[in-house]
């Protein structure tokens, strides 16, 4: 199965970061890179480091980038390369997207992967304390 | 269709690597394997870690794993000893 690629771009260290957390818990994922983009970084070169990322990763089959927030350089950067069928861009990335990423395993199209890892993404954020209410309560009842 | 109790005897409760193994040991399984949580009446994909994940099941839960499949009877012992070896974390 050829793969959709991924790349995680965040501002500091953060996509390093959350890319390893990710390689912790599942193994080495090939198919997913890291782009930091450091706080003083000119432009054009963290351009180069987001085209080259996403080359690296791409297997012909479209590459889904995960942003650190709408709105913020790394996003507005990678937009440059959004085309349909070979990227997308999905921002807010955490860890329950990443994972997503790295373990989808049936064909999809990047279209798809996008608009479940962006389900995934919001579903995966929970008030735990509201979780855990009920539970509570039956044990008390 | 089979299915079996199993607790989760590991200190850490089913976190994200502890998931993980399970999630690659059901995978390489042809069979359907479902874990249900009987206490929050949630139920979990075996084979998606994201979905292990929202059960929440910390130490001394007890989970109900049903396999329905051709391998039901392998996968469904494999998944038993994961969970009585505390996934080598006991």
């Amino acid at each position: 199965m050829k793969r959709i690629g991924g790349v995680i771009i965040s501002h500091g260290q953060v996509a390093t970061e959350l890319l390893a957390a990710a390689e912790t818990v599942v193994g080495e994922l090939d198919h997913i890179a890291a782009v930091s983009i450091g706080w003083h970084d000119d432009v054009d070169v963290a351009k180069d480091e987001i085209e080259r990322a996403i080359k690296k990763v791409s297997q012909g089959n479209g590459v889904l980038v995960m942003t650190d927030m709408f709105g913020g350089t790394p996003t507005n950067i990678a937009a440059m390369f959004i085309k349909e069928n070979e990227v997308e861009i999905v921002t807010g990335v955490n860890l329950p997207m990443v994972l997503k990423v790295a373990s989808y395993n049936r064909e999809t199209t990047l279209s798809d992967l996008a608009k479940e890892v962006e389900e995934q993404g919001k579903q995966s954020i929970y008030r735990t304390s509201a979780l855990l209410e009920p539970q509570k309560m039956k044990k008390d009842a | 269709m089979l299915e079996a109790t199993v607790e989760v005897r590991n200190q850490l409760g089913l976190h994200a690597r502890a998931a993980a193994q399970l999630v690659r040991l059901a995978n390489e399984f042809k069979s359907t394997i479902i874990v249900h949580r009987e206490d929050t009446n949630s139920f979990a994909n075996a084979k998606s870690i994201l979905s292990i994940l929202t059960l929440a099941a910390s130490m001394g839960t007890k989970l109900l794993v049903t396999a329905e499949g051709d391998d039901e009877e392998q996968a469904l012992a494999s998944i038993k000893s994961l969970f009585l070896t505390g996934f080598g974390e006991v």
